[in-house]
């Protein structure tokens, strides 16, 4: 998938440029003439491709856990994993692909370094992919399992909700998976249309037994990771996948945790709180820069983090119902398929979370 | 050989150690070239990542798999190992005469082919009757208490005695089991007291599973019984990964995973049979193939040759049992035991067999079946009379020890029964623990709204019945 990606996206870049050198070449490569027309070609209509609809925001360098290198979210997930492999000798990773290095280049290395029985493809099956990592659990061992796309989990729903949720309960705490992991590349991309842009966090978050996670950067992907291999239920961890290449910052090489289920106020106000996850904080932080700046709102922004079981002392002191001023305003996709070509107006961006925040403002 | 997991097949897969780069440069190599070798097109991208070492090393890696020769008429396709065929003709799927059933005695108990006799001692052959009998036993009267109102649910195993107690008497007593709901045997077998059955049933405070599920949903941790749960067939995937950790583990342990042929047409199954083969788990896939799913019979299930006949499509070594015959059972469960932990392969039993009693006491089966076919099985083809006539024609059972086995199993059923009745369920805080490792803050505040309410309203509810 990422290969015919990288391949697309060089055609299209070459579209754009309207380059003659490497042009003659690839019309010498048999494409038929005309086929691939400079931009011009089509007049102003001609679009690029969209920009991406925020800006990632990096952290400051983390001082607290050593040395540091500067990484981008999927080596990020990479560092996390090889530290996994390393401290934990039961721990396997497995799905779809993963064995190359995985479509997103998450597991480059490790099967060479770790093994084969270690790092392994299964057959295309996610209901098998979590149902066989449920089973390494149970015997006590580190199971981590990638599903290719957070848009392909629901042949897994079965395992996840009825299985690997209810597991120790069930059983009276005889049996449990807690050494599960499943980690899946979530969210808008730009071009990912229905089935490569979905964030199904929601059909999850009312399943008790399972903990759900999303990281907004690469330093708080590790750590949440971590946090998840290492915690004694079974976990989902959603990776934002237009952070993989885009959000860089310094990560610390060792292992460190993030603790789940607490979320973090990353920029503090008074007058209205926005809370987000994944690459939502990005936008939600920039809002709040223009709230300040064009309306003088202080916004408090909080990123959520854990989704189940959500850190409810966090964004709400008490039961707040009576505190608001204003109802509670959601800002997201609209209740339709998550659409290709149309992605740009779909997306809750920030002009749309600035507009909700006018209008709660003047209530 | 049993120190190292070992593979059956070779390497053989071409995306085998191949870097990110290279899977690149080989996907882009794909997308542009128009014949054979990489193109014009292709070389700007591989001088990009750095084409010299590169080239070299990806030339050698495809020669290391296959030797592509021009000249060989042979197919070079990558998924299939076969040679061409010029006639047009379709397999035809073989339901006329099906994978046989190995047996080893007849109807009447009597050894057929004596070198398939397993030769256990006597000890061993009085446990495995008296561990069917006194789960006949259980199933009487535990299904009664059902119909009296005491439990609210109950399973039989009526006629599939054989196969639970025939094979988990082939396996050591550490091998992890992953059951359906009807393997009840298996559990009896391994000496799981009368009064933990009942307490399941009872979700009494005995219960091991704190009274969290309904009856029939056993587990035993000591005894390496997964807890059952409803969703069928979920556990056969679930098998294969507790299987490929005992490889890795070097636990010289197989997992055995029981399911009915109704279970079989889950995607579950399917996913589960594929991961086996490929990934090269020691487990046995034990199917009890007893003629119906409820109401479905078997001609509504499947249009193929029953269960067994789908493993070879796995590339799974199968086989076909009588599953009334436990000797049968033990004999098949005995060697792919043996060889799954040995050669790191699944194997595939389909135990053939008939599910005398109704679904569960939520059906009444005479809807869909005739009350002389289940009277054939009853008195022409049980499990429990076909080792008692074994056992009797060896000398080592008699009427007398039958009456008083009878009478002594019965006095145990009704004495665990009695006792499980008189008991206390467990505590109602036990809602709320086991849900996560540790309680989180919501629920502990649930947990406390509970009590509160309870303190209020408490009279509406059967508190007495409950320990404080």
């Amino acid at each position: 998938m990422a290969a015919v990606a990288a391949s697309a996206g060089w055609l299209l870049r070459l579209r754009a440029a309207g380059a003659d050198g490497p042009w003659r070449r690839l019309c010498g490569a048999g494409l038929p003439r005309g086929f691939l027309q400079s931009a011009s070609a089509y007049g102003a209509a001609a679009q690029r491709r969209q920009v991406a609809h925020f800006t990632f925001q990096p952290d400051p360098e983390p001082v607290e856990y050593g040395q540091t290198q500067k990484m981008n979210l999927f080596q990020a997930v990479t560092s996390a994993l090889d530290n996994s492999l390393a401290k934990d000798p039961t721990a396997v990773i497995f799905g779809e692909d993963v064995a190359f290095g995985g479509v997103f280049r998450c597991t480059v290395g490790l099967r060479d370094k770790y093994g084969k029985d270690r790092v392994f493809n299964t057959p295309l099956c996610e209901q098998g992919i979590v149902g066989f990592g449920i089973g390494i659990a149970v015997t006590g061992a580190t199971a981590i399992a990638e599903i290719q796309f957070a848009d392909y989990i629901f042949p897994a729903f079965d395992q996840i909700v009825n299985e690997a949720a209810k597991y120790r309960y069930r059983s009276g705490d005889l049996f449990n998976c807690g050494s599960l992991t499943i980690r899946s590349p979530w969210g808008c991309v730009g071009h990912g249309a229905l089935y490569h842009s979905q964030s199904p966090e929601a059909f999850f978050a009312h399943c008790p037994g399972i903990k759900v996670v999303v990281p907004r950067s690469p330093f708080q992907a590790k750590g949440l990771l971590l946090s998840c291999i290492e915690d004694k239920n079974p976990c989902i961890f959603f990776e934002p996948k237009i952070l993989y290449r885009a959000a860089v910052e310094q990560v610390p090489v060792e292992p460190y945790n993030i603790p789940l289920s607490q979320a973090e106020v990353i920029r503090e106000g008074s007058d209205v709180t926005l809370v987000a996850w994944g690459t939502q904080v990005h936008v939600i932080r920039e809002v709040a820069a223009m709230a300040q700046e064009k309306l003088g709102v202080s916004c408090e922004v909080i990123d959520l983090r854990t989704i189940l079981p959500w850190d409810v002392d966090t964004v709400c002191k008490e039961e707040c119902f009576l505190n608001l001023e204003a109802p509670i305003s959601r800002v997201c996709g609209y209740d339709t398929p998550f659409p290709h070509i149309f992605e740009p107006f779909y997306i809750p961006d920030k002009w749309k979370c600035y507009d909700a925040l006018r209008k709660m403002i003047n209530y | 050989m049993k120190g190292q997991p070992r593979s059956r097949r070779g390497e053989g897969r071409i995306s085998e150690g191949w870097s990110a780069k290279m899977a690149v440069a080989a996907a882009a190599a794909r997308v542009w070239r128009p014949s054979r070798g990489l193109g014009r097109a292709g070389l700007p991208l591989l001088r990009l990542l750095g084409a010299r070492g590169l080239a070299r090393s990806h030339t050698h890696r495809w020669q290391q798999q296959r030797h592509f020769s021009s000249l060989d008429d042979k197919p070079q396709f990558p998924g299939a190992s076969a040679e061409f065929i010029d006639k047009l003709e379709f397999i035809q799927p073989n339901v006329i005469s099906g994978i046989p059933i190995y047996r080893v005695m007849d109807r009447q108990g009597q050894i057929i082919n004596p070198s398939e006799d397993p030769h256990l001692p006597q000890e061993k052959v009085l446990k495995f009757y008296k561990s069917m009998t006194l789960l006949n036993t259980m199933d009487r009267i535990l299904y009664e208490s059902q119909r009296q109102g005491r439990i609210s649910f109950y399973m039989t195993n009526y006629g599939e005695e054989g196969t639970h107690v025939g094979s988990a008497a082939a396996l050591d007593d550490t091998d992890l089991v992953f059951g359906q709901y009807r393997e009840a045997g298996v559990l009896m077998y391994r000496d799981y007291p009368l009064e933990l059955f009942m307490a399941q049933c009872y979700g009494n405070v005995s219960d091991l599973g704190k009274g969290r599920q309904m009856p029939v949903h056993y587990g035993c941790r000591e005894r390496h019984f997964v807890t059952i749960s409803s969703p069928l067939a979920t556990q056969i995937p679930q098998a294969v990964g507790a299987a490929y950790a005992a490889k890795r583990a070097n636990a010289n342990r197989v997992v055995i995973c029981y399911f009915g042929e109704g279970a079989a047409s889950e995607g579950d199954a399917h996913a589960g049979f594929n991961f086996a083969a490929t990934l090269e788990c020691p487990i046995i896939f034990f199917c009890r193939n007893n003629g119906y799913a409820i109401s479905t019979p078997t001609s509504e299930q499947y249009r193929g040759d029953g269960i067994a006949a789908r493993g070879p499509g796995y590339g799974i070594l199968s086989i076909r049992v009588d599953g009334n015959d436990v000797f049968a059972v033990y004999n098949a469960t005995k060697e792919a035991r043996r060889r799954a932990v040995a050669e790191n392969q699944p194997f595939l039993i389909e135990a053939m067999t008939y599910r005398i009693g109704h679904h569960s006491t939520s059906d009444d089966s005479s809807a869909y079946r005739s009350v002389d076919e289940v009277n054939y099985w009853d008195k022409q083809d049980h499990p429990i009379s076909r080792l008692r006539h074994h056992l009797q024609s060896r000398g080592w059972w008699d009427d007398e020890q039958e009456k008083a086995w009878r009478k002594q199993s019965r006095k145990k059923v009704m004495e665990a029964f009695e006792q499980a009745e008189r008991k206390l369920k467990p505590n109602p805080n036990l809602i709320f623990s086991d849900v996560y490792q540790e309680m989180p803050a919501q629920l502990r505040k649930q947990q406390e709204s509970l009590a509160r309410h309870l303190q209020t309203y408490g009279e509406h509810y059967p508190l007495d019945h409950f320990e404080k």
